[in-house]
């Protein structure tokens, strides 16, 4: 389904659109206050947005040499091409282990591998141990926003859904009585899991370790409870010195909740004693994406939210409109690198306003490579045939001065004259919502020609 | 060829022609900013408390003052038998330790823009301690602190590291419809004793 039509379903109970976009705007306000008060603040992103690309440059190296690094400290690593080896090699070591119970704290790479499917399928539990993702796993959906993975949902909601899953007392929605009902069946969790999986915000290229950022502790009190600890991440994680933490820790909480930094920043370096340490490394299209001069900055993304929580759109069309595990304006330049036509709406989700370039901790053009994206897409998917033939006819009349007055004239008289019923007739897909301007009897070029005119007049 | 070889190979031959890695001007970030004044004020942004003590003896009676009828503490502070109520062998088994009511450690650096507390494998007799606890007490002298993450990982050699992390605040969230609730799966409180 196309991302308006998708749009169209989450704009049906208008009190929680109206929600949604004020509680994101609020979280973007937050990060202004926030990235208000650090000195710097425009060099830091540059800074980010510098070791990013040095990394891209030099990745397969820094790969490398992580990957030596990790093993040096005991931690064996994998390498998965796509979802699906990727999901084998978690399975295997799963299996290996004996693991039967697994928890997991917040990853989009195993999201947008269907891992849980995956393992569900082969007899083995996981458990989404970060509070909104625990929600919507209960309620079996996908995350709506990678920071932030519930805000589709209110109180009331996780209400019933707690008192269905985890036989909570109704309670009207109050948020410290169900955070407090989740700690206690997240601790059982914990304590019963044979492996714990995590993903993985920073890999350090000099000495192989890896940093996950957490507000809620929940990445450790799995990882150091468990017999087993698996780290997935993607190849664009690296980083080449643990010194540039200092850079992309400031960029990261303040962007994404206007913390100065998440409440946990764990720093995984060795396993501990006789537990089980693995990384897997995953490539799933982000090889493809770096081929790309136009579109390789998108892998600078270290996954904050900022440009979600201020993009018009995705305020309010939500995040599940997009279809797609990263969605707002970041997804909509990652996805259509892995399928063009599945994913051709989503670019056109956007009004170009370049909130989110301004926005992106790592400075990433977002809304030039959403413009990037539809020429390609316009050329190479088959575009619907009122938005083909409409473009084509303003083309025309566009280039030609005389007949944009003389159309514009009509139209103007049109407005004036024809009723509603036909002006906003079902060719017209902005008129669905919203009405047209009222038509003018007199054109700009008249208007300006006449003053000129008077003005004349005047002088003489 | 197997998948790792083919990774490489591909991302080899996709990356762009060389960038150079930028360098770290600090002078662009320093606000000259007073550490333990701003130490504080972040402690409490994160919803935690911050009291300057004497020494470690006043740490562990303001301790008690504060957390009075708690029935598990521990603590790694010297000359403070009177106030765990569990040893090292207890820790070993740390699926054990979901009633620990309170946990004391002390602290070799902090960072004053955010708050953060830095704790390693040396500080923590068991790593996931500090998360399992009810309540966490950290213990830093006030001349530890440094301005921004910089300065802190300036002072971390990345080849003597096992596991360390850095801790604001308690654990909190704010998944259900955006009200923050402070105790989400870690600790549900964070005092910082400066000495």
């Amino acid at each position: 389904m196309s991302h308006s039509k998708l749009a169209g379903i989450f704009n049906k109970d208008e009190k929680k659109v109206d929600w949604h976009d004020k509680a994101l705007w609020f979280v973007r306000h937050k990060r202004d206050l926030s990235v208000h008060e650090v000195k710097g603040w425009e060099e830091l992103r540059n800074l980010g947005h510098g070791i990013k690309a040095h990394t891209l440059s030099h990745l397969d190296v820094y790969l490398e040499q992580f990957e030596a690094n990790a093993l040096k400290n005991g931690v064996q690593v994998h390498w998965a091409a796509n979802g699906d080896e990727h999901n084998q090699i978690v399975h295997g070591i799963l299996k290996e282990n004996h693991a039967k119970k697994v928890v997991k704290s917040k990853s989009m790479l195993t999201e947008e591998c269907h891992l849980n499917p995956f393992l569900e399928a082969n007899d083995i539990e996981v458990i989404d141990t970060d509070l909104g993702e625990r929600i919507v796993q209960l309620a079996k959906e996908q995350p709506s926003h990678i920071v932030l993975p519930a805000i589709h949902k209110n109180k009331l909601e996780v209400d019933e859904l707690f008192q269905e899953h985890l036989g909570t007392k109704p309670c009207n929605g109050d948020p410290q009585y169900l955070t407090g009902e989740a700690r206690k069946h997240l601790r059982e969790k914990f304590i019963h899991a044979d492996a714990a999986i995590t993903g993985v915000n920073f890999a350090i290229a000099e000495n192989g370790g890896f940093v996950v950022c957490t507000n809620e502790g929940n990445a450790d009190m799995g990882a150091h409870l468990a017999a087993v600890h698996i780290a997935c991440m993607g190849v664009e994680k690296i980083i080449p010195k643990q010194e540039h933490l200092g850079v992309f820790l400031r960029l990261l909480a303040r962007s994404a909740t206007g913390q100065p930094i998440t409440t946990y920043s764990s720093h995984f370096r060795k396993p501990r004693k006789d537990t089980k340490m693995h990384i897997v490394i995953v490539d799933n299209g982000r090889s493809e994406q770096l081929s790309r001069p136009d579109f390789r900055a998108s892998l600078h993304c270290i996954r904050c939210g900022a440009c979600m929580n201020t993009c018009p759109i995705y305020r309010r069309s939500g995040g599940h409109s997009y279809d797609a595990t990263i969605p707002g304006p970041i997804g909509s330049i990652l996805s259509p690198g892995k399928d063009l036509t599945k994913y051709s709406t989503l670019p056109f989700a956007s009004t170009l306003c370049g909130s989110c370039s301004d926005v992106c901790p790592v400075k990433i053009d977002i809304h030039t490579q959403l413009y990037k994206w539809r020429q390609i897409i316009g050329k190479e998917t088959p575009q619907p045939f009122i938005k083909k033939k409409s473009m084509a006819a303003m083309g025309k009349i566009f280039s030609k001065p005389s007949l944009y007055g003389k159309v514009g004239a009509v139209a103007h008289w049109a407005l004036r004259t024809l009723p509603k019923s036909l002006i906003n007739s079902w060719p017209n897909i902005w008129g669905k919502t919203r009405d047209l301007p009222v038509g003018h009897k007199q054109s700009f070029d008249q208007w300006y020609k006449e003053r000129e005119n008077n003005k004349k007049d005047d002088q003489k | 060829m197997d998948s790792r070889d083919t990774i490489l190979k591909k991302l080899k031959a996709n990356k762009p022609e060389f960038i150079a890695l930028p360098k770290i001007n600090l002078d662009i970030f320093d606000e000259n900013i007073d550490m333990v004044k701003e130490f504080i004020r972040k402690v409490e942004v994160a919803g935690g408390k911050v009291f300057e003590v004497t020494d470690n003896k006043e740490v562990l009676s303001k301790t008690q003052e504060a957390f009075p009828d708690t029935k598990v503490n521990f603590t790694n502070l010297d000359d403070s038998g009177f106030f765990n109520t569990i040893d090292y062998e207890t820790l070993k088994n740390p699926h054990k330790l979901n009633d620990l009511d309170v946990l004391v450690l002390e602290s070799t650096l902090g960072v004053a823009e955010n708050g953060a507390v830095w704790l390693t494998d040396n500080d923590i007799p068991v790593r996931v301690i500090p998360f399992i606890t009810k309540h966490l007490v950290l213990v830093l002298p006030k001349e530890n602190i440094v301005p921004y993450m910089h300065q802190a990982y300036n002072a971390l050699d990345p080849e003597v590291l096992d596991y360390g992390i850095f801790i604001s605040g308690p654990s909190k969230t704010a998944d259900i419809e955006q009200s923050l609730v402070i105790g989400a799966q870690g600790a549900m409180s964070m005092t910082v004793f400066l000495v």
